[in-house]
This record gives structure tokens, C-alpha cells and sequence, in this order.
């Protein structure tokens, strides 16, 4: 088959809002039919947007020349029936300065987050890609991401999250916050487990580098206010690292205390003061109760407070009653109690919890730990930006074998079991499959919606 | 044994013999007054290494913590103003990188290689032994003494295996300005995953080191370090450059660099060598052999009788013996060091 007609190469379009979290970059190739009969003209290389791709029954050539009335139309196109239209899955490879883009490793408040490759020194990175119109409509954003960039610049522990980098793109109205890389959350590793804990071991080793970070933060007058296992993060070396710092907020130099007024962080984590709605409370007092929740979370997979609906939750907190389970002995059980104490003034401070006896004495080893989780069936987390260089490279398109075609009938399948999937709110990635597309753009965009759950 | 003071004015600086670190490091050859003896002294400058500083740090108590025939010693180390200066012994030679570049560009001979391989596997073998992983093996960071003794050096972005008291399986940590040393670092190290790497990551870097004293250059030496790191990836193995590995048709231009000498194409290093080489650089970090195994391999029982490196390294000559000619060139140094100090000067000022 004569396969030299037409590479079609469908942008990166900007534009839509509603993209699933997979990108596939998609080549558009047409293979000739009748190649004795019709000698394919004039068909040139051009850019087509999804929803012409994805609407046409036809290819669709922009390239038609207008003034050519009396000639036989055959002779320049010839029909090509929708099932000889293929699309190629192709690991295009972008570059953002001297980062290579890699795939998607989570999706944060602000917009996405992808891996990078340094192509200076090897070392791979994340980076939390932000556009600037997406910004604009959430309340305080763009306040908050260029608070956060102030704030992670001059902050420097082993135990918080570093900003390696920002670059702008003006033309796309887009901002890159390139960070240290790590391989999931705490949050994730939890999920993972059918008990959804650790065992005390693995807790207390993520506890205390999460009061490291705490005491560092403090130190520089931060308070986080935003603690949970979702905002902690693990490199490859299993380093906790503190996260979004979006909410955070710096106490000023002169104030007399750590006051603040404002808390917005996720409402499972938020102390009493806040839940009741007190104007001003002790910052520093609001981490300890989050890692205080964090704690209890991480060895009995539960939370202290729980409520349907956020009033529910937050009457809950406010009356400041909970039981630990049973199976939580002393030491723990009297540092869980000092952590959740509903007075602030009354709740350990940092140095407390230092000297308590279950920070300072390592439990014994029981049993196996709790792994990372796979992403995307891979267990190693290797580098998401090898197939892109590989691409690059390596003209993969001939020698490969396993290479994958798939016509029009079997993209519109696809995107028709998707959505069917979507709409029996079984909204899981395929994770099977091979084959993720872009979602085609509907009329109504189905927007997450703000609950109590934690993101 | 000579009592070597921490005071920069013990040491009367003779000339300069290279930077290290980026250009954030001057070595001086310098001599210890009371004694007389010929030293080098490595001279840190702060001011301009800033965020690294733990790297010096590390590599002033790493280099002291260890004690092995082939491993630099530092005599002392102190601070002197700005900088933080280490004496250490004068290695004549100064460093197969140095060599390689004026003396040997197509490497040298297979007997020095063997010689210098000893030595350097000798120091892994310990290193290992001690709970640590080298991470930069190259032959920039293997100096020859007057007596044809190989040192490894550049400790600096050494990392331990034992962490909380325990031998760890795996490593994952990414050592930190270490672009400079990527082409010698292991396939497994660059991928970064949750695999990770341990010990053996040294031992592709040995691979590497043969190469590189053999060919002259390390491989991939002007590639792209991506096309470096997915070359590595899928399993490419790179080779001693001689009469075997060269094909001799004109047709193939896999060689796009048609400035290979005579000399290599002609030479031929023994099997050993080549079986060597692969050994250390197969992919797989599980059959490489370790340091220890490698030492027992064929290519290292001397039969003969044992040569001297410094016959070998000829027509190098040891610095030692070179310093009496250049000794005018101390007036010079002065300039020298005034034009270093501007640079300061042109440093952005950051509050």
C-alpha cells in the first residue's frame, strides 16, 4: 500500500477546556485506495483542529484549490472512505526551554502536573503547568500562585517542596512551575492499601520528617494551613516533602504572634477554631491539629471527624469529640489526644511532640511496608519522558511492529464506550486500554464539583 | 612524618596546575616551607560555590574518613579567608584526563590501562567494602603519583549505602551537580526509577574509564545528553576503538567522523581487554561483576615481570622534575590570581 499521501498532524489545541487527562498527540495518515487509478495532488501537510477531525466524515483538506473549475475534480481528490482514515498514537516530543515534557502525573487544584526532564543535567522534574484564564476565575488565584512562588523560593528544607524553576510562555498565557520530582502522594499509597494505613513503623517515619518540615516552615513564619496526607509527597528516595503551599500564609515580620484570620484549607483537616468560625486563631496551633489528623489518618485509616455534608463536619469538629480505636496504645494514643485538643492553647505545640515518647522511640519493623502505588501499571515510575526521546530519536514509525493504527469507526467507538462509561458513573480510566483519545468537546463542560472530600 | 600546619602562609605556591569543580576550585602546586616537600593545595572558593558548599564538606570528610593505597589522602584542610584550602600529596602525573589530553589523545597503552585499572578497582573494592557508592569514576578523577600509582579522587559526589543503620538494597538518589559526569554514570542511575541502582553503577562507570584511557575520549563524548540517556537505555554498548571494532570498508559511515588515526586503526588490544570493558558495561546492573570479581579476572595476573606506569607514561613526564624549568613562572601567578579575584567583582549582587 502506498502509504506517501497525507500526514495530517493535529496541533495541541489550546482551547478547549474539556480534555481528558491524557494527551495523545494524533497523526493523521490516508492511505490510498486505488493507486492505478487516481494519482493523489496537491495534498499538503496542515493543521486541523479535534472537532474537525473528530466530526468529519470525510478527511477534510483546507488545501482545495478554488479556480481550478473544469477540471475534473477526480483527477485532484479522490474519496476516501472514513475506514481508510487511520490516526497513529504518537509520543511527539515537546520541549518547554530545556525541559522535556514527559506525561501527566496528577492533576492539582490549578491545572495539571507533568513530568520533566532537565536535559542540562538528567535530572527528572515535575512541573505544575498553569494557564493564566484558568487562574482568573478561581477566587484569589493568580494571588496565590504568585504568593506561592514568593513563598517556595525562599524557602530551602529537605523536607519542603522545592521550586527548581518558573518559565513563562506569554504567547499561551501559560506558567510553568518546575518542582522536584516526586513519586506520589501519601494519599495515594493509602488508597492503595485495603486497610487503608500504615503500619506504625512507616508512620512514624513519615511523621517525623513531616515535623521536620513543620518546624523549618515555622521557623520562617509560614503556616501551611493546608496539611494532609494529599499534600505530602515522597521522592524516589522515600523523602517526604510539604507541598502546595498555595493556602500558606507568612506571618508578618512585626506582628506580635502567630495570629491569622483565614483559613482555607480542606475541611476534614481544619481545627475547631476554624470549623466554629473564629475571627482570628493561632496559625502554628491550625498545623499541628492537620498533622494531628494526618497522624490519626495514617495508622488507623480513618478520620477523627467525619460528616456528610461539610456543616455536618464542621459541627463535628467544633465540638471537638472523638474516639481513637482500641488498638492504638499509649504512647501514640496520649500524642493523638495532645495533637487534637480543641483549645489551641492547650494543644502540643512542635516541641511538644518532639519530646513526646512515641516521636522519639522508632517502632519496630512488623511488617513489609507499604509500597508506592503504580502509575499507570508501572511499578518502577520510570521515566514517563523516555518514549517521547525514543520517538525523537529513533524513527520508531517503520521498525516498530506494534505500532497501532486505528480508523475513525474505532476512534468514534472508543469515545462512544467512554462516554457511556462516564455517564454510569464508572468515570475510571480504562486502564487496560491502550488507547486513551481525546474526549470530544461537548456542549456541556461536566465540572467537578466542589465536595468535602478531600482533593 | 611531617606535621602539616592548617595555615595558608606554611605554603609557598609554586604555580597552578588546573581548576576542578566548574572553575570554582584552583589547584596550586605549591611547597610546604619547613619541609620542603612539593604539595598541591586545593583551593575552594566559597564565595562562588555557594549552594554546593555540602559537596566540599562532604568531600573534605569523606576523603579523610577513608585511608587506602589508592585513595587521595588530604593532609590537612582549613580556611583561609574565602576559601577553604586542602593540602593533599603532589600526584606528578596529574590526572588521566590531563595525560589523555597531551600526551595520549588516542589513549594509551593497553599495559598502562591495566596498571592504572588495577589500582582504581583496588579503591572501589574498598570503597564499596565501606558502605559508599563513588558515582563520578572518570579519568579526570584518577591522578598518578610520581611512582606510577593510581589515586582516585573526587569524592565529593560520593553517597553512602547505609542509611538508619541499615545496608540498603537500592539507592535513588540523583547526585546534584553532576552534569559534568553524566556520561560515565550507569544506565540505571540515569533512569531514576524505583529500581534504583547500588554499587555496580561504579562498575559501568569502570567500563566507561576503559573506554575512555583507551579511545582517548569517553563515549558519547559531544552527544546530546538525551540521545546519551536513550542510547544507554536500550542497551547500547560502547567499545574499545581498535583494528576489530573499526570496520575497514570505506562504504560504512557509521563512523561519521573520519578523523580516526592510523594508530587506531591498526592497534589491537587483547580480548581481555575488550571482554573486560563489556563486562563492566552490560546493562543488566545484576551480572556485572563486582570490583572484587573483576580483580580476579586473567587480564591482572602479572606473568611477566611487572612494569612501571612511568616507563609507560613516556614521553609524560612527572611534574616534579618539570618544576625547576618553570619556576620563572611565579612572578606570573600573581597577575594570574588578581584577574581570578576581578572576577568577583562581576558576581550579581543577590539579597
Amino acid at each position: 500500500m502506498d502509504n506517501k499521501m497525507c500526514n495530517i498532524t493535529q496541533s495541541d489545541s489550546d482551547d478547549q477546556e474539556n480534555i481528558s487527562e491524557n494527551e495523545v498527540e494524533l497523526t493523521n495518515r490516508v492511505f490510498e485506495v486505488n493507486s492505478e487509478d487516481l494519482r493523489p495532488l496537491f495534498l499538503q501537510e496542515s493543521h486541523l483542529s479535534d472537532h474537525q477531525l473528530l466530526d468529519e466524515d470525510e478527511p477534510f483538506w483546507p488545501n482545495a484549490l478554488d479556480d481550478l473549475d473544469g477540471v475534473n475534480i477526480n483527477n485532484f481528490f479522490h474519496r476516501v472512505s472514513s475506514d481508510q482514515v487511520i490516526y497513529q498514537a504518537k509520543k511527539r516530543l515537546k520541549m518547554i526551554g530545556k525541559y522535556v515534557m514527559g506525561d501527566l502525573l496528577g492533576e492539582g487544584s490549578y491545572g495539571k502536573v507533568k513530568e520533566m526532564l532537565d536535559s542540562d543535567t538528567l535530572c527528572r522534574r515535575a512541573v505544575k503547568i498553569l494557564k493564566q484564564r484558568k487562574l482568573r476565575r478561581i477566587p484569589n488565584g493568580v494571588q496565590n500562585v504568585e504568593r506561592e512562588i514568593k513563598l517556595l523560593k525562599s524557602l530551602k528544607h529537605k523536607n519542603v517542596i522545592s521550586l527548581v524553576d518558573v518559565l513563562y510562555n506569554d504567547e499561551k498565557q501559560k506558567m510553568y512551575l518546575i518542582m522536584e520530582f516526586c513519586v506520589g502522594s501519601l494519599q495515594g499509597m493509602l488508597e492503595s492499601t485495603p486497610s487503608k494505613k500504615f503500619p506504625f513503623f512507616q508512620a512514624h517515619g513519615y511523621f517525623t520528617q513531616l515535623v521536620d518540615g513543620l518546624e523549618y516552615l515555622h521557623s520562617k513564619r509560614v503556616v501551611h494551613k493546608d496539611i494532609k496526607p494529599g499534600n505530602l509527597l515522597l521522592t524516589l528516595e522515600g523523602v517526604l516533602k510539604i507541598s502546595d503551599l498555595g493556602v500558606a500564609e507568612t506571618i508578618d515580620f512585626f506582628a506580635n504572634d502567630d495570629t491569622c484570620v483565614q483559613g482555607q484549607g480542606s475541611p476534614a483537616f481544619q481545627p475547631p477554631e476554624i470549623a466554629n468560625g473564629l475571627d482570628s486563631f493561632p496559625g502554628f496551633k491550625v498545623d499541628v491539629w492537620s498533622s494531628g489528623v494526618t497522624l490519626y489518618n495514617f495508622v488507623t485509616g480513618q478520620y477523627p471527624f467525619e460528616g456528610d455534608s461539610i456543616y455536618k463536619l464542621f459541627e463535628n469538629i467544633g465540638k471537638g469529640d472523638f474516639t481513637i480505636p482500641g488498638d492504638i496504645e499509649d504512647p501514640l494514643r496520649s500524642l493523638l489526644w495532645g495533637m487534637l485538643q480543641k483549645e489551641p492553647e492547650e494543644r502540643f505545640s512542635l516541641q511538644q511532640i518532639r519530646q513526646h515518647l512515641w516521636f522519639s522511640k522508632r517502632p519496630p519493623l512488623t511488617e513489609a511496608p507499604v509500597p508506592i502505588p503504580p502509575l499507570r501499571n508501572d511499578e518502577f515510575h520510570c521515566m514517563t519522558v523516555l518514549p517521547y526521546l525514543f520517538d525523537h530519536y529513533y524513527d520508531t514509525s517503520d521498525t516498530a511492529s506494534n505500532l497501532q493504527y486505528f480508523t475513525q469507526r474505532q476512534l468514534n467507538e472508543e469515545i462512544m464506550k467512554r462516554e457511556a462509561e462516564q455517564n454510569n458513573g464508572n468515570a475510571q480510566p480504562n486502564q487496560s486500554s491502550k488507547r486513551r483519545w481525546k474526549k470530544p468537546i461537548s456542549c456541556i463542560a461536566v465540572r467537578k464539583l466542589p465536595g468535602c472530600k478531600q482533593s | 612524618m611531617i606535621n602539616y600546619e592548617a595555615n595558608i602562609s606554611s605554603y609557598e605556591t609554586i604555580s597552578t596546575l588546573g581548576q576542578c569543580f566548574e572553575g570554582m576550585a584552583v589547584v596550586h602546586l605549591s611547597k610546604h616551607i619547613k619541609s620542603g616537600t612539593l604539595v598541591a593545595v586545593k583551593r575552594f572558593n566559597m564565595d562562588r560555590i555557594k549552594q554546593e558548599a555540602h559537596l566540599v564538606e562532604r568531600e573534605i570528610i569523606l576523603t579523610r574518613q577513608l585511608q587506602h593505597p589508592n585513595i587521595i589522602t588530604y593532609y590537612v584542610a582549613f580556611v583561609h579567608l574565602q576559601e577553604v584550602c586542602v593540602v593533599s600529596p603532589l600526584m606528578a602525573f596529574g590526572s588521566c584526563r590531563d595525560l589523555l589530553n597531551t600526551h595520549f589523545n588516542d589513549g594509551f597503552p593497553e599495559a598502562a590501562i591495566v596498571l592504572i585499572l588495577r589500582d582504581v578497582l583496588d579503591a572501589l573494592e574498598y570503597i564499596h567494602k565501606k558502605g559508599f557508592i563513588h558515582r563520578s569514576v572518570r579519568a579526570g578523577h584518577i591522578l598518578i603519583s610520581a611512582t606510577g600509582k593510581a589515586y582516585l579522587s573526587g569524592l565529593r559526589y560520593a553517597c553512602p549505602i547505609v542509611f538508619n543503620g541499615r545496608w540498603q538494597k537500592q539507592i535513588h538518589s540523583f547526585p546534584a551537580s553532576t552534569a559534568r559526569n553524566l556520561n560515565w554514570l550507569s544506565p540505571e542511575l540515569l533512569e531514576q526509577n524505583l529500581q534504583g541502582y547500588n554499587q555496580k553503577s561504579d562498575i559501568y562507570s569502570v567500563g566507561m574509564v576503559i573506554c575512555e584511557l583507551a579511545n582517548g575520549a569517553e563515549p558519547f563524548a559531544g552527544v546530546a545528553t538525551t540521545l546519551m540517556l536513550t542510547e544507554k537505555v536500550r542497551g547500547c554498548v560502547p567499545e574499545l576503538l581498535d583494528c576489530t571494532t573499526i570496520p575497514t570498508d570505506e562504504n560504512s559511515d557509521c563512523h561519521g567522523d573520519c578523523d580516526i588515526s592510523n594508530t587506531v586503526v591498526s592497534r589491537r588490544f587483547s580480548d581481555d581487554l575488550h571482554e573486560l570493558a563489556t563486562l563492566c558495561l552490560q546493562k543488566e546492573a545484576i551480572i556485572r561483576p563486582t570490583a572484587s570479581q573483576l580483580l580476579t579476572h586473567p587480564i591482572f595476573k602479572l606473568t611477566k615481570k611487572p612494569l612501571f606506569l612511568p616507563d609507560l607514561l613516556k614521553p609524560a613526564m612527572p611534574l616534579s622534575s618539570r618544576v625547576a624549568a618553570h619556576i620563572d613562572e611565579v612572578t606570573n601567578l600573581d597577575v594570574a590570581q588578581q584577574f581570578a579575584d576581578m572576577e568577583l567583582y562581576s558576581c550579581e549582587w543577590d539579597f
